[in-house]
């Protein structure tokens, strides 16, 4: 039993040990201030994920040192740097920054005692994606994971004493636990099967496997089954959605915005790395059994037509962005089981718009909210009237999540689309990819209804509008940031495009 | 090993069973904690009896076991909130919004 | 300056579109006034780009091509050849003379009403100039949300239900497009190995197979279709027309409809030949259904506008009808006529749009005697009236006869029912004539009526001037066709030649074919002058 550590290179994870460093001191900066500084907390939270952020972009554009060597690996499979990992903790970072911005209303209102926490708590799940985006290998997949959602966990229940939140917490606690122990579960069946937790090891030892016996077997298909589903909850597919919800409209709006883009970047990213890189063997017909490519096609295709049609008969606008982002999970999940030198990069740069227009939507929801107290989709009434600036870009948001170009989410969704007709043209016994692109045109029509309704409130209404939006300069700065992100990223797409185009490769899919 | 492997299983399905009927809140918590320990279970039997030339499933039942241990510790003060805010701690009262 | 008039027309009413978002809100005249200097600027940028147009050159000119997104195969590539540059004359001569339309009958949310129009302008041309398959959707689907507010925010009384089901219908339509635009992409790669959403390439080179190009013609010809609108797709346009304001009216029959048309000509006709051989029949069949259908129901509207927005189906009708001929005649008669339309419809719209701003009310039977109480605005609507019936000297005439031509060579029958659709029309539209403005006042409301103010007479005279112009002497516009059409119907005679090889008759229509091409078009043109 001999046993060699990896080499461990703490330089690599830099921005994550600043991040866990900057989260304590949050937690003390709001103790020392007594809890008095309201904007000053959020502002010192804001640099949490800035510096980080910064970094990785300064890598990437090469404005760092040659000699700073931060890709590569930092302690063997457990930590790797490659351009995924770098892309998603950009995704994560820029949910995390969008989310803290849109919290200052909620700071200065609701949340007095504890905003400290509230930031800390916030930091501390970003660092989990951001761990969960580096670690190639189940174990720290795993504690990246929980390292996510516990903190959420607390963050849906934020408001004690509101009923509405607390179930929030309940339920996305019991459903956050339970979806674990399915992964878990599933996790040690690929660890017996494999007898590795090294995703391109386990690829290689069950391929050898697979060759021997010829058979794929009950264990890995049970295996299979649960890890789909365990991802499954965390992405909210259908039929592991009704949580969702519920979740979203019982807990902080920026908590939901946060819930909604950075955990389900976090839940894809597991789902990539165990099926897409790990499983791949395992996926079409053309490896001979084809196991989890058609299951996770018919979810996808479950997803838009529940989220879409669902959405429709809404109310509360909260919990229509609830079922349009479990649609937008439908669509991410064409592009995942398309594996070819498309697939993998349709969905980062899917996640990545959509990361603009959903955290940009919901901070528009989060001003609305921290004035008026409402979610409700009817009070939107006539707001083009009051507050146009406010209606415009809530109204671009809504547009680019229907794929309206020139917005970065049209490019989004062609990019997926694309992805799974290049599959299908190429490859006869794909040719179910059809299907999927053909549903998803259709339900986007069918999206058009719910986006165009809080549009028509907004714009069309001949009521006397009930409110004007006032901006405090974070929520303002959050929401332009959104729209330059949906704007100039669906306009000039040339540098993520080619940034993604690599991410296909670190998951084995072509080598280049 | 068959033997490990049938008692996770074992585990396992009494913990999904007791999370989709139990109404009480605790329960609920102890149900997820068989299932973490399912999982423990067969990482150990897996590492002992297959892949016996390496640490790595008995390292991971390790951490499950320390993370399951912070999971319980948010469930409790959730459920701590649940008492406070309802006077009680079964499920039946969370139905605020339709499931 | 060559390379960069497409650019400069294109998107110089964004220019306008940024001016007026910093303009303050309740400046409504200077609003306007921007808008209306802005916009007739623009048609005079594409007056300039017509007399840059060489009639001689071959293929597309003042073509820019830069690469826009590199690793897509996306380019920014913009040209016009002779029909395109038709089109962008009538987009840019309609929005300027709808802006001055509605001067005075906008008077709510000024300043996002002309960013509207402005926008939609940029999208129409875009849509004109593009040769990239995916600049095309991308101004395609981008003139979609302003004119979702022009017709939804100062619309009729039921101005919601038609504009979602507009943009409903579009994006439907649309969003097939978009599956078979990526199909040709990958179809392209696998063929040349590189991403290329380049039209020209695209056309020139890819060997599509038959099987893929009925499904490709079906989604592509399924979107145009929506748009034209053919016949089964039309149930969008009645509502669009009358729910939306006069302006929108105009540009949406003038502009938006011809998109359709164009696109066919455009994608469907050189990309899919074999495919549109097969379909032909079809088209043509739903296209005479469109051309009665439309006729009969305008004949038994009560409101003026929805009878003019059934003749819009109707005329369309024509305009497919035509271009499925696939003749020189049927297609250059097509493009006349969808000029044509857009000038007569248009003027339609606008002059129900003066009446409605004084009287509130477009039912026929409110009206009577009109003429008596509004010499000048009856004058008006008597010329633009018979140019859409297609008189003799009017423009209307041109088109239609060259259509009717071009469906006799084709095949009699269609020849024959078609012209029965010249007939119809005469009868809904003079008849509707008659009931408005002839006999006596009867509504005492009518006798107050003012006659057209000089703004109004400004906006009714150049089209009174297009309709005689294209009536009398069309011969320039011809020659500016000519390359252009003569390539369509090479190409289709090339694939119409190569599906008729195993069949018997193959010498005898070829030779037909031949004698349809000998009659240069415009010398048919010339007789019909006199």
């Amino acid at each position: 039993m001999d046993f060699t550590l990896p080499q461990y290179d703490p330089f690599r994870m830099l921005p994550e040990i600043f991040m866990l460093l900057w989260a304590l001191w949050v937690f003390t900066y709001d103790l020392i201030t007594k809890r008095q500084k309201e904007a000053a907390v959020g502002y010192m939270a804001l640099i949490g994920p800035a510096v980080p952020l910064l970094f990785i972009v300064f890598y990437l554009t090469g404005l760092l040192p040659e000699s700073w060597r931060y890709g590569g690996s930092g302690f063997g499979a457990m930590f790797f740097n490659d351009t995924t990992a770098m892309f998603f903790k950009i995704v994560f970072l820029g949910a995390a920054i969008m989310a803290i911005g849109s919290s200052f209303g909620i700071t200065k209102q609701k949340i007095v005692n504890h905003r400290g926490e509230f930031y800390g708590l916030l930091l501390f799940s970003t660092l989990g994606m951001m761990f969960l985006a580096s670690s190639n290998e189940l174990l720290t997949l795993y504690i990246g994971l929980e390292l996510t959602t516990i903190p959420l966990f607390v963050l849906a229940a934020f408001f004690k004493d509101d009923k509405l939140s607390v179930e929030a917490g309940v339920k996305y606690f019991v459903i956050g636990a339970f979806s674990s122990a399915l992964l878990l579960y599933g996790m040690s069946f690929l660890y017996g099967l494999s007898g590795t937790t090294g995703l391109v090891q386990m690829k290689m030892n069950m391929a050898v496997v697979f060759l021997s016996y010829r058979d794929i077997g009950v264990i890995l298909l049970g295996g299979i089954v649960l890890l789909v589903a365990g991802v499954g909850f965390k992405l909210a597919l259908p039929p592991f959605h009704q949580w969702a919800p519920d979740v979203y409209e019982g807990s902080p709006t920026p908590i939901a915005a946060f819930l909604s883009v950075g955990s389900k970047a976090a839940g894809l990213v597991a789902f990539g790395k165990i099926f897409v890189n790990g499983l791949m063997a395992f996926f079409g017909p053309e490896q001979a059994p084809n196991d989890w490519g058609m299951l996770v096609g018919l979810l996808a295709i479950l997803a838009m037509v529940i989220g879409n049609v669902v959405a429709i008969r809404q109310t509360n606008i909260k919990r229509m962005l609830a079922y349009s982002s479990i649609a937008q999970a439908g669509y991410i999940m064409i592009g995942m089981v398309v594996l070819n030198e498309h697939g993998m990069a349709s969905v980062a740069y899917y996640i990545f718009a959509y990361m603009f227009a959903n955290m940009g939507a919901f901070a528009a929801v989060a001003i609305f909210e921290d004035q008026t107290g409402s979610c409700q989709i009817e009070d939107y009434k006539g707001l083009a009237k009051t507050s146009p600036v406010f209606a415009v870009s809530l109204s671009l948001f809504l547009l680019s999540l229907v794929g309206i170009p020139p917005l970065a989410g049209f490019l989004a969704k062609y990019k997926v689309f694309a992805a799974a007709i290049s599959m299908a043209t190429v490859d006869p016994s794909a040719s179910w990819l059809y299907w999927l692109v053909g549903v998803g045109v259709l339900t986007a029509v069918f999206s058009l209804f719910y986006y165009a309704n809080v549009m028509r409130l907004m714009f069309f209404s001949n009521e006397e509008p009930r409110h004007k939006i006032t901006y405090s300069v974070p929520a303002l700065c959050v929401l332009l940031l959104g729209l330059a992100g949906i704007v100039v990223f669906g306009i000039y797409a040339e540098p993520i495009l080619k940034l993604v185009r690599t991410i296909p490769a670190d998951f084995g899919l072509y080598i280049p | 090993m068959l033997f490990y492997l049938s008692l996770a299983a074992v585990l396992f399905a009494v913990g999904l069973f007791g999370v989709l009927t139990r109404r009480n809140t605790i329960g609920i918590l102890m149900s997820l904690e068989l299932m973490f320990n399912a999982a423990n279970i067969n990482f150990v039997a897996f590492n002992k009896y297959v892949w016996a030339d390496g640490l790595i499933g008995q390292m991971f039942a390790v951490f499950i076991v320390v993370v399951a241990a912070a999971e319980a510790v948010v469930g409790l003060a959730i459920v701590l909130l649940l008492y406070r805010n309802w006077q009680g701690i079964d499920t039946d009262h969370v139905s605020v919004m339709k499931w | 300056m060559e390379k960069e008039i497409l650019t400069l027309v294109t998107f110089f009413p964004l220019v306008g579109v940024v001016l007026l978002t910093i303009l303050p809100r309740d400046r409504h005249d200077s609003i306007k006034g921007f808008a209306l200097i802005i916009s007739f600027v623009t048609f005079l940028f594409s007056t300039w780009l017509y007399y840059m147009f060489d009639p001689l050159g071959n293929g597309m000119q003042m073509e820019v091509n830069i690469p826009w997104i590199t690793s897509l195969g996306i380019s920014y590539h913009m040209g016009v050849d002779g029909i395109s540059l038709l089109l962008i004359m009538l987009t840019t001569i309609l929005t300027f003379l709808s802006i001055l339309a509605s001067w005075n009958s906008i008077k709510t949310g000024v300043k996002g009403y002309y960013i509207s129009m402005l926008l939609l302008e940029t999208g129409m041309i875009g849509v004109f100039c593009a040769l990239d398959l995916f600049m095309f959707y991308v101004f395609w689907e981008v003139m979609l949300v302003p004119m979702y507010f022009i017709i939804g925010l100062w619309g009729g009384p039921r101005k919601i239900y038609a504009a979602i089901k507009f943009v409903l219908f579009t994006m439907f339509g649309s969003l097939l497009m978009l599956v078979g635009i990526i199909y040709i992409l990958f179809e392209y790669q696998k063929y040349s190995g590189v991403f290329s959403f380049d039209m020209l390439k695209i056309i020139g080179e890819l060997p599509l197979s038959y099987q893929a190009q009925l499904w490709l013609f079906g989604a592509f010809a399924l979107a145009f279709a929506i748009k034209v609108p053919l016949f089964p797709f039309h149930t969008w346009l009645p509502d669009a027309h009358v729910q939306a304001p006069t302006a929108g009216s105009v540009i949406l029959a003038g502009v938006l409809l011809k998109m359709g048309t164009y696109g066919f000509i455009r994608i469907c006709l050189p990309l899919f030949p074999d495919a549109t051989i097969t379909y032909l029949p079809y088209i043509c069949i739903l296209s005479l259904i469109a051309i009665i259908y439309g006729a009969l129901v305008a004949m038994v509207q009560r409101d003026v506008k929805s009878l003019v927005a059934f003749s819009s189906v109707s005329h369309m009708g024509f305009v497919m009808l035509g271009m499925f001929a696939l003749n020189t005649q049927g297609i250059q008669g097509s493009i006349i006529q969808m000029i044509n339309h857009g000038i007569s419809t248009g003027g339609l719209f606008l002059l129900v749009g003066m009446l409605y701003e004084r009287r509130h009310t477009r039912l026929i039977e409110d009206f009577g005697g009109i003429a008596r109480v509004m010499p000048a605005y009856a004058a008006f609507f008597m010329i633009i009236t018979l140019s859409s019936i297609g008189l003799p000297f009017t423009n209307g005439f041109v088109g239609e006869f060259l259509i009717l031509l071009g469906a006799f060579h084709k095949n009699n029958v269609y020849g024959i029912i078609g012209a029965t659709g010249v007939v119809f029309a005469a009868c809904y539209m003079l008849w509707m004539y008659q009931r408005v403005f002839f006999g006596k006042v009867t509504n005492d409301e009518n006798k107050k009526l003012l006659d057209l103010s000089w703004r109004e007479k400004v906006i009714l005279v150049p089209l009174v001037l297009l309709v005689f112009w294209i009536g009398v002497y069309p011969k320039p516009l011809f020659e500016i066709l000519k390359p252009s059409v003569n390539l369509v119907v090479e190409q289709m005679e090339r694939a119409e030649a190569v599906r008729l090889d195993d069949d018997y008759r193959v010498e005898e229509k070829l030779t037909t074919v031949e004698v349809g091409n000998n009659e240069l078009s415009f010398d048919t043109e010339e007789q019909s002058d006199e």
